[in-house]
């Protein structure tokens, strides 16, 4: 007879499970680290991603200074449940509350580590976490990237709300909202960029835009697309497919806002089909109350392009020529004031470009390139200024990305930029770590800025901490090891991008990790530094 | 030469399919079924607008698809003769793995369709492997019981089959 189905077979489909088993997330570890359940909500480090409404990414509640940066010691490490964390932290007097992507939301407990509470959610949490209140009940703000904006109690973690636009087909929410005491003003990415990549998709007709959510309910205030022309029938590809333009002019960084004259500034990315719009590539001055455009100001023209275009080989027909550079302004425009009390709008861009704006009327007072910039920067994900220094500080990543080379030499580091006129007043560069193996040392991780130093994470491991008047390097941390966590679970550290780190007090957090992006490695560390 | 039959019984012995030709006639019907489904999607537009994306309908769709390509182009041929278009054009057929090996005859069509070809899918996991990621030893390790004595795979001692070489 033909064998039948024996013990080896029961063992096999045993091994299966096991393997299947496998895929699911470690558990949490009973570790016996508990804390009480309700968090202070006393004092608030952040107000929005950038510290302030006005973005500087400049901690002033923070004794951190070139004096006791080296002596800043790892206090305890929180083993996250993704490899990819994309959140930035909110930090109280005495809690940290921190996304992460494959649990929820999660409140610990500042001086040890351990959860106050989870608020279980299903889906990428992918911004900062935001607080604000509901009369007297003090809430969290935070982003699904496919979902939409979510708002939770500070005290226990219970829903409130969630919100979503319904003016887009594929809205992508990777920008974190800003939240005022009225308003949630969340910006709005498309998906589109992405779903180019599959040739049967018929490139593109919606547009990046700015909604305006109310606090109280999250019902939609307004909503202004990027683009305001409908997309038309552009041309018929090579595999029958319909393609469509004008489209993209995503939204992808937080806005800033001045409270003072109610205006939201924000930059656009790409387009993603021509024909190119004059919003692409742009900064856009609204009114917040009614989103009333103001000004819009182009810098790049012409620029088209999807993830297709990454696709070399099969002359992908979603890839649109002529092709752009692009060069988005991904990170958060910056309300600066200048030391002579001047205030500017300073803007950052892939095509490692800073530019000061005035905020009033769109016109360019001055632009600085400082690296050969691409498509994961020049800068990406953000900068910071230190005012009384009269400085910006200008990551740049120069990364370069598979089937999209950026000409030029890249010089990735820090740069500090006189916010007057500028000019270059220091450049901290960054050296290759990997001698044998091929990875990514910039900096596309947003700084944080305090007192006298400048603090970043690079793509490769290295927290650093820099003096912010010469750029000389103070404190460094070596984050590509494995880390013993207070929640048990198996933690390892990896690329600092994203983000970047935050300041309270006497503490610096970060999450370690970050696979999204190719040569980058991934981690799930949650890092808390103290000075000791 | 692994003969399923003694040299005694008549009519025609059979052997099993060698591991090069069940190797070769997957690989066929890992070309033929996505590129059948690639023209049913363009045919149907299912992928075609931002709207298709609002929820995870699509990839219902898609699978909807490619369970009815994996049908159109082997439907018929599995019924009749036990064989993909892959392993007709190889010679080889399933048979049933459940009677003496002399009375061995074609599988049933509903555990040809429901139950083996379940596992054409995973097929398409293996490239994860080379990313280490676990789910990729699923398919591995149906794969790699075709190394034993039987020539079984997982799939087969799912749904009772075994496949053989037909005579020429």
């Amino acid at each position: 007879m033909i064998q039948r189905p024996s013990a080896h077979l029961y063992v096999l489909l045993l091994l299966t499970a096991l393997l299947v088993g496998l895929q699911s997330r470690p558990a949490q570890a009973d570790t016996g680290c508990t804390a009480a359940p309700t968090p202070g909500l006393n004092t608030v480090y952040s107000k929005s991603w950038g510290i302030d409404h006005r973005n500087t990414r400049y901690q002033p509640r923070s004794t951190l200074t070139a004096k006791t940066a080296p002596q800043l010691q790892l206090k305890w490490v929180y083993g996250l449940a993704e490899s990819t964390p994309r959140s930035y932290p909110l930090i109280t007097e005495d809690t940290i509350f921190v996304g992460d992507g494959g649990r929820g939301v999660v409140a610990l407990e500042r001086e040890t580590g351990c959860e106050r509470w989870v608020y279980e959610h299903v889906g990428p949490i992918s911004s900062a976490l935001l607080h604000g209140s509901i009369g007297t009940r003090e809430i969290i703000i935070f982003n699904d990237r496919l979902q939409g904006v979510f708002a939770i109690d500070a005290k226990n973690g219970e829903f409130i709300w969630h919100a979503a636009v319904d003016d887009e087909p594929v809205p992508w929410y990777s920008g974190t909202p800003l939240v005022t005491a009225t308003t949630v003003f969340a910006p709005v990415a498309s998906l589109e960029v992405v779903l180019a990549t599959n040739p049967l998709y018929g490139c593109c007709t919606t547009s990046g835009g700015m909604a305006a959510f109310d606090i109280a309910t999250g019902k939609k205030r307004w909503y202004v697309p990027t683009i305001d022309a409908p997309a038309q029938k552009t041309h018929t590809h090579w595999l029958f497919v319909q393609n469509y333009g004008p489209s993209g002019a995503p939204v992808w960084g937080a806005p800033s806002y001045d409270e003072t004259e109610d205006r939201l500034y924000f930059g656009t990315g790409q387009n993603y089909t021509h024909p190119a719009t004059d919003t692409s590539d742009a900064i856009f001055a609204l009114e917040g109350s009614t989103g009333n455009k103001l000004w819009v100001e182009q810098f790049t023209t012409q620029d088209v392009y999807t993830a297709a275009c990454n696709i070399e080989a099969l002359n992908h027909p979603n890839c649109d020529t002529p092709t752009g550079p692009d060069v988005d302004f991904g990170a958060p425009t910056i309300l600066a004031h200048t030391r002579g009390g001047l205030q500017l709008l300073i803007a950052g861009q892939k095509s490692a470009e800073a530019h000061a704006i005035d905020p009033a009327s769109g016109k360019r007072i001055w632009s600085t390139r400082v690296g050969r910039g691409g498509i994961i920067g020049g800068v990406h994900w953000g900068l910071a200024v230190n005012e009384a220094e009269n400085l910006v500080f200008v990551p740049i990543s120069d990364k370069e990305v598979v089937g999209f080379p950026a000409p030029g030499t890249p010089t990735p580091g820090m740069y500090a930029l006189d916010l007057d006129t500028g000019a270059r007043r220091w450049h901290y560069s960054r050296e290759s770590r990997c001698e044998r193996e091929e990875c990514v040392f910039g900096l596309s991780a947003a700084p944080l800025a305090t007192n006298d130093i400048v603090i970043s994470g690079s793509m490769d491991g290295y927290l650093e901490i820099l003096t912010a008047d010469r750029g000389k390097k103070l404190w460094s941390f070596d984050a590509w090891r494995d880390f013993d966590a207070v929640n048990g679970v198996p933690t390892a550290g990896g690329s600092f991008d994203a983000h970047g780190p935050m300041v309270a007090d006497d503490l610096v957090v970060v999450s370690a990790g970050y696979g999204y992006v190719g040569q980058q490695r991934g981690g799930n560390a949650l890092l808390v530094f103290q000075v000791q | 030469m692994n003969t399923l039959l003694p040299s005694s019984v008549e009519p025609r012995p059979l052997t099993l399919a060698g591991r090069g030709r069940r190797l070769l006639a997957t690989l066929i019907d890992m070309l033929l079924v996505p590129l059948l489904t690639i023209v049913l999607i363009m045919i149907t537009d299912v992928l075609e607008d931002a709207e298709d994306y609002q929820d995870f309908m699509w990839t219902l769709w898609v699978l909807l698809l490619a369970i009815l390509s994996y049908l159109l182009l082997n439907g018929y041929t599995l019924w009749r003769h036990g064989q993909t278009l892959g392993k007709r054009l190889f010679g080889i057929a399933i048979y049933s793995a459940a009677q003496p090996a002399e009375r061995l005859s074609a599988a049933s069509l509903w555990k040809l369709v429901c139950i083996r070809a379940l596992f054409f899918p995973l097929l398409f996991l293996l490239p994860l492997a080379v990313v280490l990621s676990p789910i990729a030893l699923i398919p591995l390790v149906d794969q790699l019981c075709i190394f034993a004595n039987n020539r079984r795979c997982l799939h087969d001692y799912a749904s009772g089959t075994v496949v053989v070489r037909l005579p020429v």
